[in-house]
């Protein structure tokens, strides 16, 4: 039996969309495997763990955004952890921050943590909200992935990165990539690292999502049926289709 | 809302598009109050008004089906236009609006907090609004001052009265709506390096009241700003009295006691008064409940552990699977009648989303509406 640790960082500034239910589901799928888990709670301005295996960011507002990224950033840790193979998944405003640059509270370009090439900028576009469905990249026949988006940042992702997946209905990223034509990414994935702006909670609506994340770092999981889980998930790849 | 509620609403759509002005004309010498915030707009809007009519000699117009938008208040102001007081409860997005075109006395602004976020979007882009337009001398503000979104809201107007309720840990402002520091919650109530919050309460009121208590007491505040008498015994009548969005449906030979609760803090406020064995949560994702339902996940539901929960309504199945990651056993009904028949308790309580708890009130059940107290 392996032991998980996962951290939610800044619950309380990146909160506003539900995020930190991604932790509650990862606990709830990792327990089904016998997977011994525990949460590890930051609080802004507390130390972060260099040493765990799963961290999570969530979405939030921009002052809070632009607070938790200069805690991050000076306190170091998160970075440490990725470059050591750690899993992350940051959501949203987790999303921008963990990206090259983006909108500081002021609207000028702050530089962000650089875990992932992409950079997000404002533009004069309106809000991105709504459902989001999703192909993922690494398998296109695989399940869709499904969210909703509630955003004002479009991201570019640099040349090479590897986008989360493709755009089916909704914005994504909002901006295309080199050598992607008209097809949008949405989100982004590093290694261990995933950014999205999916929220719903995004690992509570694609449970196949949450596995892959577990199994990054717990590697393979013992079969586990959750019919609540996957009758929820499929009603919202459903939703698409009506 | 009722049928009637509705038709109130297309009066108003009929007099501005004749007069786009009719407002400010209608408004003109009149003592207009306007009741704003995310939570309880309507029971104080009500309190207010009956306070106001119990303790003057005048008589008080008021938006008695919370119709809160533009053509909702153009029908109150102009359906008995000699009425001195107008106490008038207003969307938040609107109110800036309201507050220029009305030129009120008083506005009482009761709470910022989450809701709709993919309509109103975030706290702080309101708290953002209203700060901009609440600056001068003509408007008396009355706020909860424990809430740090509706301080920074009034932080460069003229006349505030301040209430505190004793300073309660507010679950979205972690950080300064002013300044973006972190806000220091240590000691109950906030502080903060730029200062907010440092501006003493003139009313200080009693921390145990819950959300009507404190409603009452902004509505008490208000009246006596415009003269009214207040007896001594007017706050407990009120918060006894509120109807506080409970309706109660007889289902065969059961009652189901309905409350509405329609963000994440009216959540926490519903569930915190579940007494029943058997509980049902009603759920849709419509507009005006929000279309994005992360916020299930925001709430602890941990009351329900040990109760019967039945999940209905078109997003049964997001509330079910979060209910079960939290431990909880729950079964999913189609439909409301469906989840009361699972139900064999004598007591049957029941919280239902916006639209959900609409769809209940308009009987289209076939549901017997046992008492009054439906609003919104």
């Amino acid at each position: 039996m392996s032991k998980l640790t996962i951290v939610r960082l800044y619950h309380e500034l990146l909160g506003t969309y539900g995020d930190q239910g991604n932790a509650e589901v990862l606990v709830h799928r990792a327990k089904a495997r016998n997977v011994s888990v525990k949460i590890v709670e930051v609080a802004p301005g507390q130390p972060v763990p260099t040493s765990a295996d799963i961290y999570l960011i969530g979405g939030g507002e921009d002052g809070p955004q632009a607070a938790a990224l200069e805690m991050l950033r000076t306190d170091g840790g998160l970075t440490t952890a990725v470059a050591s193979g750690a899993a992350l998944l940051a959501v949203c405003a987790g999303f921008q921050l963990i990206g090259t640059s983006l909108p500081g509270a002021d609207g000028n370009t702050v530089e962000g943590l650089g875990l992932v090439d992409a950079h997000t900028i404002y533009t004069d576009d309106p809000r991105c909200v709504g459902e989001l469905y999703v192909t993922p990249a690494t398998d296109e026949s695989a399940l869709i992935l499904t969210g909703f988006e509630n955003h004002q940042g479009r991201t570019q992702l640099g040349p090479g990165s590897q986008p989360l997946g493709w755009v089916i209905s909704g914005h994504g990223n909002g901006l295309p990539m080199e050598g992607s034509g008209a097809r949008i990414p949405e989100g982004v994935v590093n290694g261990r690292v995933v950014g999205t702006y999916m929220h719903g909670p995004v690992l509570a609506r694609n449970p196949q999502l949450a596995d892959q994340i577990l199994s990054s770092v717990a590697g393979s999981l013992t079969p586990f049926t959750d019919q609540l889980a996957d009758e929820f998930a499929a009603e919202r790849r459903a939703a698409f289709r009506s | 809302m009722t049928g009637r509620g509705r038709g109130e609403t297309i009066a108003g759509r009929v007099i501005l598009a004749v007069d786009p002005n009719a407002l400010g004309k209608l408004a003109a010498g009149r003592d207009i109050v306007l009741v704003s915030g995310t939570n309880g707009k309507t029971t104080t809007t009500a309190f207010l008004a009956r306070i106001l009519a119990d303790g003057t000699d005048e008589r008080v117009s008021t938006s008695e089906f919370g119709a809160n938008m533009l053509a909702g208040i153009a029908t109150v102001l102009s359906s008995k236009p000699r009425n001195r007081y107008v106490v008038l409860e207003c969307d938040e997005l609107y109110l800036p609006a309201m507050c220029e075109a009305l030129k009120p006395k008083v506005v009482v602004l009761l709470n910022l907090s989450r809701d709709q976020l993919h309509r109103t979007g975030e706290v702080r882009k309101v708290a953002n609004l209203w700060h901009k337009s609440f600056v001068g001398d003509d408007i008396t503000y009355i706020i909860n001052r424990d809430d740090p979104f509706l301080e920074f809201a009034v932080s460069d107007a003229g006349h505030v009265l301040r209430v505190t309720f004793g300073g309660r840990k507010h679950p979205d402002a972690a950080t300064c709506p002013s300044c973006s520091e972190l806000l220091d919650w240590s000691k109950a109530d906030y502080s903060c390096p730029c200062g907010l919050g440092t501006q003493s309460a003139q009313v200080r009121a009693d921390q145990r009241l819950s959300g009507p208590g404190r409603n009452a007491v902004l509505a008490i505040e208000a009246a006596r700003l415009l003269g009214a008498v207040v007896p001594v015994t007017v706050q407990a009548d009120l918060t006894e009295s509120a109807p506080d969005r409970v309706s109660t449906y007889a289902v065969g030979t059961r009652n189901v006691d309905t409350r509405l609760a329609k963000n994440p803090e009216s959540w926490r406020e519903c569930l915190s008064q579940v007494t029943a064995p058997q509980v049902i949560l009603s759920v849709n994702a419509r507009g005006i409940d929000g279309r994005d339902t992360s916020w299930l996940w925001d709430v602890d539901y941990n009351v329900l552990q040990g109760r019967k929960v039945v999940c209905t309504g078109e997003r049964r199945r997001d509330v079910a699977y979060r209910l079960s990651v939290q431990g909880i056993d729950v079964t999913v009904a189609d439909d409301f009648a469906a989840a009361v028949a699972t139900c064999d308790s004598r007591l049957i309580e029941a919280i239902a989303s916006y639209t959900a708890f609409q769809d209940l009130a308009a009987i289209g059940l076939g549901l017997t509406k046992a008492a009054t107290g439906v609003d919104r």
